[in-house]
Order: structure tokens, then sequence, then C-alpha cells
């Protein structure tokens, strides 16, 4: 592909839910790697899945396809799934998709989901 | 001893020139000397002896000449066990000390006693008769070389003053003979000294006179010039040795014997050392040769009499440099083109002449045939031969040998003697025969035109009228040649096949022209992302919407390639019947939205903006609809510029979808921009209204709306550094009469390359 992996995560499991931490860029490079770490990390998870956006710069609409999906699988498997605010573009573009108000957001990932 | 006339005067011309003859002929100092003693005896005297004064200031008898032989031998052998004292009293001493003559008309006991070196000398003399003698000195450029002793003995006249010319010229005569013996004789050892040194140096040396004649020569030049010995060289004819070669500059200019810097010296000029390329022409060897000439000038006339050339072989360095640089030019070139066809005409271009006198490539066809697609020559008159056997003796795959043998077995083939049998065996008849010695090819290399998995086709190279051998060196140069060559075609080709499918794919996607709004430009402007050479899931497209109304629609499905493309045919096809059937925006991005949501992977997002058009009067009515999709612009002549419409879900993923018709008008000088996320994503910057839009709301009052997507699609271009990481397209509307007349009506489509 050429297009270098601008994504980092970090995976902090806390009780029974999971928090992956998403530093730099969500985009098609890096995208099949997170659907592959939430669908794991998941399973280990009793209560709920959080991915904090905080540290996130950059997300685009395959991004977006990621976290869809993992809400579904979630929602499937009786988790709860939220995320914490991104970057002004990653907000921007949960507005304009009209998925920021489909998507729980919690302001910290330490904040419990609801 | 019997009594003598004094020589008459002929008699002393006569021995004159016989001495002269003498001393021209031998350069032997001893046998010159004892020559000369024998002409004396018995003409002018009955003993001769020649004295010489050694480096060391000690005196040497070097010839004793008698008419009684058993004197001479008694004498030399007094003289070895008594040498005479330099600083004493005999007249060959004193003659060599004062560099005058000496006549002693009488010579009595008394004074026989007084020089004699001691007392068997004396008898010696005395017993010998010694009566009268002349002792002149050997002169020669101003120093006294020794003295020549001319006696009479017993009964014979003695000598008197007028005796004394004729001995005085014969000595100087003999002198003359003795400095020029020791002058050559230095000069030998000189030589030899020399000629040891230069035979050991490694370069090749040769020494040449103003006639080209090669006078010198080291082994080393002997080996270099393809003589077997020195001597072979110092006696060719001038000129003659150039003839052996075939003589290039460093741009494959063929220079001549009067280039040469030696030449060039003798001619008054100052030459650089000379670079050149030397071809044998026997062998068809390639050398790189530095030639420095320096010249040796004759000390008395100042004029240069020999030029000294040194020859630096650099074949090996200058055939990396030149392999290096060929490959880098190589490089250069197949990455500037993506051009398959092109491509390969330059680098047969490339080879020649650099590598041989023609180039030729074929490709393996995709029915198994072989074609030439390209060939060159660096004489445009030759070319004709080439064509000719292209036209009829293509060759057939199955061929044993040659181009089908590369192609088949992806193996290099270097022929470094092209045999007459061998070619004369090769030829399918006489004409291709004929064909093929009018080439004259020496040597061919021919080698895979290699891609990563497969051999594409070969690359020929031969050599002819240059006479250059190609070795193995040039092999591995052409194998790497192929490879970089093999490796660009594959690219080009695949580019060439992808563009193809894409361009096919995208004119299934996009409208291929726009319908005609009343009172309203419309433009459009498509640019796939360069990086994957694949379409990708942009759309856009503009429908007739009931009286008088037109439909804006402008997408983008998530993800690219096969599935991008048929989800993205969908939401098109799916928008069109939608619209046909009359729908309002929000039951046409409903409908959508079921469509994509009855897919089996039911996970492809879609999001579209649709915007009605309705020409009234002084404006026109616009409703704005938007589903997941970037709000379009409104941007004033003046620059100012806001987003329409309220964010609505995107379609495919979110049950059930929120939308909102939100109506808007537009006046004249207003622009109307939809586009798709690929635009504010160039270079990841956060959103449309940041650069890009700045710039462009600069130019809006003032650009077609043509202009002003070429100028957006320019900014996301450069913020990309020229590869976008997704598509483009942008749409865009204006009313007629309030702006520049746009260039031209109909979209753009563009695909890198």
């Amino acid at each position: 592909m050429g297009v270098p992996d601008q994504l980092r995560i970090e995976i902090r499991h806390d009780g029974g839910r999971v928090v992956l931490t998403l530093t730099g860029e969500l985009d098609m490079a890096s995208a099949e790697r997170l659907q592959q770490a939430i669908d794991e990390e998941g399973l280990h998870a009793e209560t709920s899945v959080v991915l904090n956006l905080e540290q996130l710069q950059f997300i685009d609409s395959t991004g977006l396809r990621v976290m869809l999906r993992a809400l579904e699988r979630c929602r499937a498997r009786g988790q709860d799934f939220a995320i914490t605010p991104g970057s002004p573009q990653v907000q921007r573009l949960l507005s304009i998709t009209g998925v920021a108000t489909h998507l729980p957001t919690i302001s910290s990932p330490d904040e419990m989901v609801a | 001893m019997s009594q003598r006339s004094l020589p008459a005067r002929d008699v002393a011309v006569e021995l004159l020139v016989e001495a002269g003859a003498v001393l021209a002929t031998s350069l032997d100092l001893t046998t010159t000397m004892k020559q000369v003693a024998h002409l004396t005896v018995p003409r002018l005297a009955d003993l001769c002896v020649i004295d010489l004064r050694e480096g060391d200031g000690e005196i040497r008898e070097v010839a004793v000449a008698a008419a009684d032989a058993a004197l001479a031998s008694a004498l030399e052998e007094l003289r070895a066990r008594h040498p005479l004292d330099p600083d004493g009293e005999h007249p060959v001493a004193r003659v060599i000390r004062s560099g005058e003559p000496v006549l002693l008309e009488e010579m009595s006991g008394v004074l026989l006693r007084s020089f004699a070196q001691g007392g068997e000398h004396a008898r010696f003399m005395i017993e010998h008769r010694y009566r009268s003698a002349v002792v002149a000195p050997l002169l020669a450029r101003g120093r006294t070389l020794g003295a020549l002793s001319l006696l009479r003995l017993g009964d014979s006249v003695g000598y008197h003053s007028g005796d004394m010319e004729l001995a005085g010229e014969l000595a100087r005569r003999a002198a003359m003979a003795i400095d020029n013996a020791r002058l050559f004789s230095r000069l030998r050892r000189v030589e030899q000294r020399l000629e040891a040194v230069l035979a050991n140096v490694a370069e090749a040396m040769t020494l040449t006179d103003d006639r080209g004649q090669t006078v010198f020569a080291n082994q080393a030049a002997a080996d270099l010039l393809g003589a077997t010995t020195p001597e072979e060289l110092t006696n060719a004819p001038p000129g003659t040795i150039m003839e052996r070669f075939l003589v290039f500059d460093e741009h494959g200019r063929e220079l001549g014997l009067e280039s040469m810097p030696g030449r060039r010296l003798f001619a008054g000029e100052d030459p650089e050392p000379l670079l050149v390329r030397n071809v044998v022409r026997a062998t068809g060897e390639e050398r790189w040769l530095i030639v420095r000439s320096s010249p040796v000038h004759d000390p008395q006339s100042a004029h240069i009499s020999y030029v000294v050339n040194v020859f630096e072989n650099i074949t090996e360095v200058k055939r990396a440099q030149l392999a290096e640089s060929f490959m880098a030019e190589a490089s250069r070139v197949l990455a500037s083109s993506l051009d398959y066809a092109e491509t390969l005409q330059r680098i047969a271009q490339l080879a020649v002449p650099q590598i041989a006198d023609w180039c030729a490539v074929d490709v393996l066809g995709e029915r198994g045939t072989i074609e030439r697609v390209a060939v060159h020559h660096s004489d445009p008159r030759r070319m004709s031969l080439a064509e000719q056997l292209d036209r009829g003796y293509r060759p057939a795959l199955d061929e044993p040998l040659g181009v089908p043998e590369v192609i088949r077995t992806g193996e290099a083939r270097l022929y470094a003697d092209i045999d007459p049998d061998a070619l004369a065996a090769y030829a399918h008849d006489d004409a291709h025969l004929s064909l093929l010695q009018a080439i004259g090819a020496r040597a061919v290399i021919i080698v895979p035109l290699a891609a990563p998995a497969n051999t594409l086709g070969a690359i020929t190279l031969v050599s002819a009228e240059s006479m250059r051998r190609l070795t193995d060196a040039d092999l591995d140069l052409a194998v790497r040649l192929g490879r970089r060559a093999g490796t660009a075609v594959e690219s080009a080709r695949l580019f060439t096949e992808r563009t193809r499918i894409s361009r096919m794919l995208e004119a299934a996607l996009l409208p291929d022209s726009l319908p005609q709004i009343p009172g309203v430009e419309v433009e459009s402007l498509y640019h796939a992302a360069g990086e994957l050479n694949d379409v990708g899931g942009d759309f856009y497209d503009v429908l007739a919407y009931g009286e008088n109304r037109w439909m804006l629609v402008i997408g983008d499905v998530c993800g690219k390639g096969a599935r991008a493309a048929g989800v993205t045919a969908l939401a098109r096809h799916t928008l069109r019947t939608a619209a046909m059937l009359g729908l309002t925006p929000t039951g046409m991005l409903e409908t959508l939205h079921r469509a994509l949501r009855q897919q089996p992977a039911g996970s492809d997002l879609c999001t579209v903006c649709l915007v009605t058009v309705e020409p009234l009067a002084a404006h026109a009515a616009l409703t704005v609809t938007l589903a997941g999709h970037p709000p379009p612009l409104l941007i004033d002549p003046s620059g100012a510029r806001s987003q329409l419409g309220t964010p609505g879900t995107l379609l495919g993923v979110l049950d059930p979808i929120e939308v909102t018709e939100v109506a808007v008008e537009l006046r004249p000088g207003q622009t109307l921009l939809l586009y798709t996320d690929g635009l504010p994503e160039a270079g990841r910057s956060t959103g449309l209204d940041d650069q890009s839009l700045f710039e462009v709301s600069d130019a809006v009052g003032h650009s077609s709306l043509g202009e002003l997507l070429e100028l957006l699609e320019e900014g996301a271009l450069q913020r990309a550094n020229g590869s976008l990481r997704d598509d483009i397209a942008l749409l865009a509307i204006r009313l007629r009469g309030s702006g520049v007349t746009p260039r031209r009506a109909s979209g753009r489509v563009s695909v890198p390359g």
C-alpha cells in the first residue's frame, strides 16, 4: 500500500471493561488492525468496551466503519460501548456523518459507562 | 731498424685520412687506439705509445705499437709493473700536466736516466736505443686526456720541429675519438640505466622522435600496443603503430594521429593529457587510456628532439564508472515514463553507443509471438538493415538460438566471436545471410528483459563497425540493464492495464456528460487517488427531477476496489431510480439506506449529499439534504462562504436514519460547491474550511467555474505532495451570466499518469 500505519493502540483491562487508547491516525492503513484488536480484547471484557480517542488526531470513513461495527458487535454480545471525544477533526467527522448521536460518549476513559 | 727518410707530405695526408677512417669507425677505445698506434709504425715512428690519464689522475698505457712485436710486449709488461708517475719528469707526465707538446730531438743516456721510472726502465730504454721522441697531448674540449708518443730508435733519423705538426694533428684526432668514445660509453651507461628504469615501470612508455619514429619502448608499451617485444615497436615505420587501433575520444569521436599529445607537442602546442578509448582492430579489445606526453629538449637548439609518451591504462576504473553512470541514467530514463513502448525505445537509445553499435528490444506478445518493439543504431542509414531483418526474418519462439532461446530460458548469452560458419548455419537462406553479413556483427549479447516473475522479452546488443569486443563485464552490465528494464516494463504494462480497467469502471460509475440546466452552469471534476491506481467509491450525478427541477448528487462509499465499485454503482442507480419515481430527497436517501442494509455484508457505509435546483427568474431555489456527507459550500463573489444543510445520518449502518431538507437560495455570482472528503483529507487538514478554501475564496470572484475546480484540485494535490490518499469528486454550479464565462461545459475526469 505504501501508506505508513500511523496508529498506536494501547490496551488496558480495568475490572470488567477494556479501554483501547488510540494515538495518531485511524485510516485505511490502520483500520484492520484496530478491528482485530477490538474483536480480540472485546471477548475478554465482561461489561464494556471503551475507545479512548483523546489522543486520536485523525479518522476517516474507514475508521468510522470500524467503530460502528464495534458498536454493533458489543450490543449483540450485551456489552456497553463508549468513546471519548477526539480531536476537532474526529468530532467533526462524527458530527457530519450523524454518528455522534448514536455513539455513547463519555468525558474521560475512567468515567463509568452508563 | 732501417734508416728512413722523413715522411713526405703526401704520406702525412695519407696517414691522417687513414687515421680519420679508423677513428670514425670504431667506438671501442682500446681497439681504436691500438689501430691508431699501428698506423704510425713504421711510416712515422719505430715505436708509438698512447697513454691516457685516468679519472684518478694515474697514467695508463692503452696502446703500444712497434715494428718489433717483442719490444712492444716487453714495454707493455714493464709499464704495467712500473706505471709512470703523473708528477714525475717523464715527458708523457709533463705533457699531460702542461697540455703542451714536447720534442726531444736527441735523447742521451743521461736524459733517459733523468726521467726513467727506476733502473730497469732506464736500462730498457738504453738497451733499445731510444733516440728521438715527439710527445703530443691528446686534447679535447680543453682537457688533456693523455699523450701520444712517437719514438725513433737506433739509427733512425731523429724528429725535428717540422714533425710536431703532424704528431699534433694525429693526437687531436685521436683525442676527439677518445672523447667521443668516452661520451658514448657514458651515454650508453645512462641509457642502460634509463632503460632499466623504464623497463621496470609498470606504465607503458615510448620515446618518439620528430618523424614519429619510436626510438624507445618498454615492455609494458609493447604489451599495450600489441607488440611482442619493444624492438617490434622501434622497428615499425612512423605512423604504422597507430594503424593497429581505432582511437576515440570520450564522446565517441574518432581521433587521428595529429590529435595525439606527442604530435601536438611537435606542432608547438601544449597539450593536456588525453583520455582515449582505444580499440584493437585485430581483437576488438577495448581499453581506456590516458596518454601523457612530455618534451625532451635538445640542449643546444632548445627544439624538441623527442617526446616521452606515457600510457596509463584505466580501463577497469573507467568501465566501472561508465557502468555506474549508465545504470544511473538507465534508471532515470526508466523511471521517467510509464509508457512502455517509449520506455523501451529509450533503453535502446541509451545502450548505443555506450555498450554497442546496435540495440534491439523484442518482447513476447500475448500469443507467443516475438515482437520487435525498439531498435536503435547511431547511424540512421543503417537502421533500414534492422528493419529488413525484422520484416523478413522475425524469429519464432521455438527456434533453438538467439532471442527465442534467451526468452525461453531466461539465460543471458554472450557470443564473443561471431564466426562466419556459425552465421551461415544460423541464417535461414542466402538473403538472410547477406543481411546478417551487412550488419557485420562482431560480437552479440542477448539478455532477458526480466520482470520479477517472468521473462518479458530480450535485449540484443550488437557490436559491429566499432570493432569493439564484448566482454563478460559488458554482459554483466547488460544483464543489470535487462533486469532494470524488465521491472520498468512490467510496471508500465500493469499501469497501462490498470488504468484501462479503472477508466472502464469509472465510466460506469460517473456520468458521460452532465445534463444542461437552463440558466445554470454546471462543472465537475474527478481525480482518482494515485496510490492504488484503483477505482474509488466517489460518485456524482446530475439528474432531471421533475418539471424545471434538477437534482445534484454527490456521494462517497467507504472503501476502494471492486467491492466499493459495486456498492457505488448500486448507490448511483438506486438514487437515479428513486429520483425518476419522484421520491423526495429524504425518500431517496431512505431507499438507498434500505438497499445498502440488504447487502450481505451489512456494513457498507455511504455518505450522500442531494441538492435540488429550481432555476427561477433572478435566482435558483435549492434544497440541501445531507446523509453523513460534508455540507456543501455557498461562496459569495467576495469570497465569504457558508456551509449549507443540517448534518444527517450516514447510510447503510445505523437505523433509523435522520435527515433534514434545508431550503436555500442561490443568487447571481454565488457558487455552490459539492465535494467528497478526499478534498479535506488531502494532506490531513482537519477540514475543508482551511487552506484550500481560503485560496479558492480569493479566486472565486474572477475565475470561471472550471478554473475554480482546478484550483481546488491543485491545492489538494500540493498539500498531499502529489499523492492523494482518497479520490476527489467536485461538483459546482453557478447562475449563468453571473461570473466569468466557463471554458467548457462538461466534466473532467483525471487519472494520475
